[in-house]
């Protein structure tokens, strides 16, 4: 059996139960075991995956809301699945449900972006790369044909599709041409390799004597994105050969869990100070220098902007009745963002 | 679906014991059963929802099977499938019970709500009881026909089902006629995938008791169909997608055209979401595209880019079953990623079994222009807290150093980490720095100065202990203290565990001796007696042997213990390219995330559809190797490219792709040289002997004479044209296996061999010189007492129109089971009965 094929299914199952569920632990799968049967039992058969779009699937089971405890309340029918089949299964756009109907029609449209960087302790860039993710949440009646473009497509390096999307526009102009599928899902996810640019520095400096060793880290803006960079934090761990830290800050708190794991959180930079974090460390005795240095782990977010420079264009809405109302959000956080020391 | 519930686990303390609580819903069950009250189904709901969830914890609740099936009356779906649930779970351990749901079961069959039919008939077969199946064949054929695509989809899966409960009993109904209607005639894509998961199943398994099915099975792959399929893919869901590009991989095109239409027609699925689907476009492209050099280069450019994005999206196993792909391919072209080098650097949050390939593919793409980086990041890795990593590390650097790349940096490095006076580092940097004064003897001066200062105490992992013990056998004329450190090691005999260190440790002390007398004879002396006493049987015999040779002579006892030593120039490769071969055949599967071929992790019966590949790989080639004469003509097409061990492959292919003359260039691997013309020369060379007249100049007529013991003889063609084999036939295993799966097989039959045959059957080799005498060439055999299996090939001797032969021969029984298949099928008879004087005579002469 292809690999692929099997943890790609167990992705897709946990998914669609976090979404039925609300989330996914052992008490929601305890507290719903039935529905969790109906699912398995319509999306796997005798070791074949078969449906599942969760659009679909949502036509056959219903989920376990408020209002549908609300409704079995009112009227006494309890049954969570629909008396009919999926008319989508026959349709050729086997991801929308058959026909939704809204009063607001709205779609939303989202840039996430994480970047990963490793940085090196002189602060030389050694890799940048950012993976993205178009994410767009539709509500919209009928089967509205979507077109949407960037201002510049070409600084995307590897593009993926949602099935939805039509391959010859994007080929040709790259375009995504596509008819959604109802509420939200990833449209697209993307690539953008051979970044220069990282909007955060974290200047480490460690010197070690006579079985003390000095840490001091700086965390400060660089390239000011131009929106606030904010829920910073900085992880690390420890050495095993340090038997004792001390570490303070100017911002933030200072966290040393038991398993040598340090976190540092800062939040938002102030704007008088820069923060940072000083304190020494003990190595077990007998060691006179530190010989291992920690990899500092450095989160973030930064609302409103995509760091790679991807910008969306324009997006053309066809065959809807009413004007809809279009959003646009972009977002970038820190995906594997290293500094090593 | 069902939990197991014969697994009775016992019941912990918390939990209800089960014996009241059933025996209460029981009665609970039984008062609802025929009460029509409103809210009733509510209230059995609740009940229901109980019985699965003690059914779920492991609780036997078999003994409420009467009550639940006389509470399945209902219209309430979702009760109807808990009761499926609960049904499904114990009628395998309870058959007389199931035989009460087979009623309400197929009346639910008949239900005028799809979704209920689809239910209950998928219920119905997932019952798995062998003597109900005589129910199912009605209820499965109506649905097969049924106006819902829901049904159908669920009868089709069925249709498997029953086959898995009773084969006969499926093939004697006729479904696989219906589903192979069904595959290309229903308008809903789901049902014709599933179609298609049935078929090959069945037929894979029926292909080796019957040849319909295996004739079957090789239509599927026909053109017809798989332009089919082509042409309807994108109507697939993602999952058939990738179901039928495994298919479509199968297929062998005509020509270039066709390969680069499925080419164009395919690429969009390389930008599919599904990561599936792209890794099965990428083996079919690769696989397309193996006889064509240029073009298979350009598929690794083409696929890169996904394979890098797969990498980086989704959860940490995703990323290793990506990369363990991504390994393979930098494997046999590492060059093509040599620019792409830090995709592969760690990121220090993922997990090990990640990072550890990323370092064998750092090592791997590492050249001249990139090793300065890679070394300086690995030389990161390895001050790093991660132990494991920086170890495997260490080890990557060593590597790339073997490989010849700027030595001079590598070598500075290595000292370093020595200067670290970390343990561990200490302990893999010495067992590097070993290797490479094997392999780069001038370094030793810059070497020895560091590693002389290391203090042995230090250093306590066997492995590298004993590295250090031979750097300072082996140059102690160098280290000043050699003798003394030595001499301090022996006095701790007894401390230590490791006898590899021990036996190094009597070689160092040797090496010691012959280059400084003086000062180390009494550590000798210890050494000796220390091993003489040792209770380890090699230790104890290597001092033995020193002592010995030492009192026979000295001189003779240097030449042996420390004789001049040439620099070793490669390292073994752990695994032979045949096996990284058979890997890259079956891309995408298991083989590759295991590095293992499927052979070596699964049993026989379980290898899926299509596995004859495996059985010929299995067979040993069948050449003795002391018989691999080359003829010069063969090496003349060794256009040295990038995809050394991938164009072997494809110069065979180009064979039957475009009938030019036979060119393969002939590497190391012996599955490349071409049997059949060695065979051929043989043949020139024992053709002269009068026991040997080749049957080839034979004409039919006379063999007809001999009075042969056939066993099932059909009734001959009505003039059966006369046939004569080419003796010199030639066919590359590569277009054999392809024809072999192409061709059907036009003849299957089986007849007794000669006792004095079974005897000379000791080895295949036997069987194989003698077939060639008759023009019959082997291209694999292999097998041992009683059963042997060949697979032979012959050809007209005007034209090239090719027999392939599979002969199974049971020594013990004395009989030979032979499939036949033809390029040209009128003339199989004719060919049999060759084929079977030709064996017949086996060890007469």
């Amino acid at each position: 059996m292809p690999p692929l094929m099997g943890i790609e299914f167990l992705c897709r199952v946990a998914d669609v139960l976090a979404d039925y569920l609300g989330g996914l632990n052992e008490d929601q799968i305890k507290d719903n075991f039935v529905i969790v049967y109906e699912l398995l039992d319509e999306m796997i058969d005798n070791g074949f995956p078969l449906t599942t779009e969760p659009n679909i699937l949502r036509e056959m089971i219903a989920a376990p809301n408020i209002v549908s405890k609300m409704l079995s309340v009112v009227t006494g029918n309890s049954s969570n699945v629909n008396e009919t089949l999926p008319a989508a299964t026959a349709l050729c756009v086997p991801w929308r449900t058959s026909d939704p109907k809204y009063a607001n029609n709205e779609v939303y449209v989202d840039l996430v972006e994480e970047m990963d960087a490793i940085i090196n302790r002189d602060g030389t860039l050694v890799k940048c790369e950012i993976y993205g993710e178009v994410q767009v949440n539709s509500h919209l009646s009928g089967l509205p044909d979507l077109t949407l473009s960037f201002a510049n497509p070409s600084i995307l390096d590897d593009v993926r599709f949602h099935p939805c999307v039509r391959y010859r526009p994007w080929e040709s102009h790259q375009i995504l041409s596509f008819v959604p599928p109802d509420g939200q899902f990833r449209l697209m996810s993307y690539r953008v390799k051979k970044l220069k640019s990282i909007p955060l520095y974290l200047k480490p400096q460690l010197t070690s004597d006579a079985g003390t060793c000095r840490l001091s880290l700086l965390v400060g803006m660089r390239n000011d994105p131009g929106k606030t960079i904010d829920s910073i934090d900085v992880q690390f761990q420890l050495p095993p050969c340090i038997s004792n830290a001390d570490l303070s800050s100017n911002c933030g708190t200072v966290n040393i869990l038991s398993n040598k794991t340090c976190s540092w959180i800062i939040g938002r930079i102030p704007k008088d100070k820069a923060p940072s974090l000083s304190g020494t460390l003990v190595l077990e005795s007998g060691l006179q220098r530190l010989h291992v240095f920690p990899t500092f782990q450095l989160r973030f977010r930064i609302m409103g902007i995509a760091l790679s420079g991807l910008q969306i264009d324009k997006l053309d809405l066809k065959n809807l009745p009413h004007r809809p109302y279009k959003g646009f959000r972009a977002l970038t956080r820190a995906g594997h963002y290293e500094v090593r020391a | 679906m069902a939990p197991p519930a014969q697994s009775q686990r016992s019941p912990s303390p918390s939990q209800p014991s089960g014996k009241g609580e059933v025996s209460d819903l029981k009665s609970q069950l039984r008062q609802l059963a025929g009460s029509r009250a409103p809210g009733v189904d509510d209230s059995k709901r609740d009940l229901f929802k109980k019985v699965i969830s003690y059914m779920t914890v492991g609780i036997d609740v078999s003994s409420v099977f009467g009550e639940m099936v006389m509470c399945s009356a209902t219209s309430d779906i979702v009760l109807k499938k808990m009761c499926y649930l609960y049904v499904g779970n114990y009628a395998k351990v309870n058959p007389d019970l199931a035989l009460l749901t087979i009623n309400f079961l197929q009346r639910d069959c008949k239900d005028e709500d799809p979704m209920i039919r689809g239910l209950a008939l998928r219920s119905l077969c997932s019952l798995r009881v062998a003597n109900l199946v005589e129910y199912l064949v009605g209820p499965l054929g109506s649905s097969l026909k049924d106006s819902n695509s829901y049904v159908r989809m669920v009868a089709v899966i069925g249709v498997l089902k029953l086959y898995h409960i009773s084969a006969a009993t499926c093939i004697d109904a006729d479904f696989p006629a219906m589903l192979k209607h069904l595959l290309l005639n229903d308008p809903d894509t789901q049902v014709i995938a599933n179609c298609l998961a049935t078929l090959q199943e069945i037929w894979t398994l029926e292909a080796s008791i019957s040849e319909e099915a295996s004739r079957e099975r090789e239509a599927l792959i026909s053109k017809p169909i798989i332009y089919y399929f082509l042409n309807r893919m994108k109507e697939f869901s993602e999952w058939a997608q990738s179901l039928v590009l495994e298919l479509v991989a199968k297929y062998v095109p005509s020509d270039s055209n066709e390969i680069f239409d499925i080419m164009n027609l395919l690429e969009d699925r390389l930008q599919h979401a599904n990561g599936a689907v792209v890794l099965a476009t990428i083996k079919l492209f690769l696989q397309l595209t193996l006889s064509m050099t240029d073009v298979h280069q350009q598929v690794y450019e083409r696929i890169k880019a996904p394979l890098l994005t797969l990498v980086s999206s989704g959860s940490p196993e995703q990323s290793f079953a990506v990369l363990s792909h991504l390994h393979l391919l930098v494997m046999r072209a590492p060059i093509l990623f040599s620019s792409d080098y830090k995709h592969f650097y760690c990121q220090y949050n993922e997990p090990f079994y990640v990072k550890k390939l990323k370092l064998e593919m750092l090592t791997a793409v590492a050249n001249e222009s990139n090793t300065y980086e890679i070394v300086t990041e690995l030389c990161e890795y390895a001050a790093n807290v991660d132990i494991p990593m920086a170890r495997e590390s260490i080890r990557a650097v060593g590597k790339i150093a073997l490989q010849q790349y700027d030595v001079n940096a590598i070598v500075d490095r290595l000292l370093q980490f020595l200067e670290m006076e970390k343990d561990y580092v200490t302990a893999e940097t010495l067992v590097l720095v070993k290797d490479l004064l094997r392999k780069y003897p001038q370094w030793s001066q810059d070497c020895i100065a560091v590693v002389g200062n290391i203090s042995s105490n230090n250093v306590q992992e066997p492995k590298a202990k004993a590295a250090l013990i031979w750097m300072l056998g082996e140059y102690s004329q160098d280290m000043h203290d050699a003798p003394y450190i030595l001499e301090s090691l022996i006095e701790n005999w007894e401390d230590e565990h490791s006898s590899e260190v021990r036996l190094h440790l009597l070689t160092a002390v040797m090496k010691c001796f012959f280059k400084r007398p003086p000062e180390t004879q009494k550590a000798l002396g210890d050494a000796l007696a220390a091993g003489l006493a040792d209770f380890h049987q090699d230790v104890h015999d290597r001092a033995l042997l020193y002592y010995r040779l030492l009192q026979y002579n000295v001189t003779v006892a240097e030449r042996v213990v420390n004789p001049p030593k040439q620099a070793v120039s490669v390292f073994a490769d752990t695994q032979s390219s045949e096996i990284k071969d058979r890997i890259f055949d079956e891309f995408n599967s298991l083989s590759v995330v295991y590095q293992k071929p499927s052979y070596m992790f699964t049993d026989k019966e379980h290898r899926g559809p299509f596995e004859f590949s495996d059985e010929l790989g299995n067979l040993s080639i069948g050449v003795d190797a002391a018989d691999t004469v080359v003829p010069a003509q063969q090496v003349d097409a060794n256009d040295k490219d990038l995809l050394l061990s991938t164009s072997e492959k494809e110069d065979g292919r180009a064979l039957s792709s475009n009938g030019t003359a036979y060119s393969a260039p002939l590497y190391d691997a012996p599955a490349s040289v071409p049997a059949s013309q060695i065979q051929s020369d043989l043949v020139n060379l024992t053709s002269g002997l009068p026991g040997h007249m080749p049957a080839a100049s034979l004409a039919i007529d006379d063999l007809l004479g001999l009075g042969l013991s056939v066993t099932a003889a059909p009734a001959p063609a009505p003039s059966p044209p006369s046939l004569s084999l080419n003796p010199k036939a030639v066919l590359d295993p590569g277009t054999f296996q392809q024809k072999w799966r192409q061709l059907p097989i036009s003849l299957t039959q089986e007849f007794s061999v000669s006792p004095q045959g079974i005897a000379a059957l000791i080895s295949p080799q036997a069987l194989l010189r003698h077939m060639q005498g008759d023009s019959v060439h082997c291209i694999a055999s292999g097998g041992q007492s009683p059963n042997f299996k060949f697979f032979f090939f012959a050809q007209k001797a005007e034209e090239s129109s090719n027999f392939l032969v599979e002969c199974i021969i049971n020594t013990s029984t004395a009989k030979a089971h032979v499939k036949i298949k033809a390029d040209d099928q009128s003339m199989s008879q004719t060919f049999s009965t060759l084929f079977q004087s030709a064996l017949s005579k086996f060890g007469v002469q």
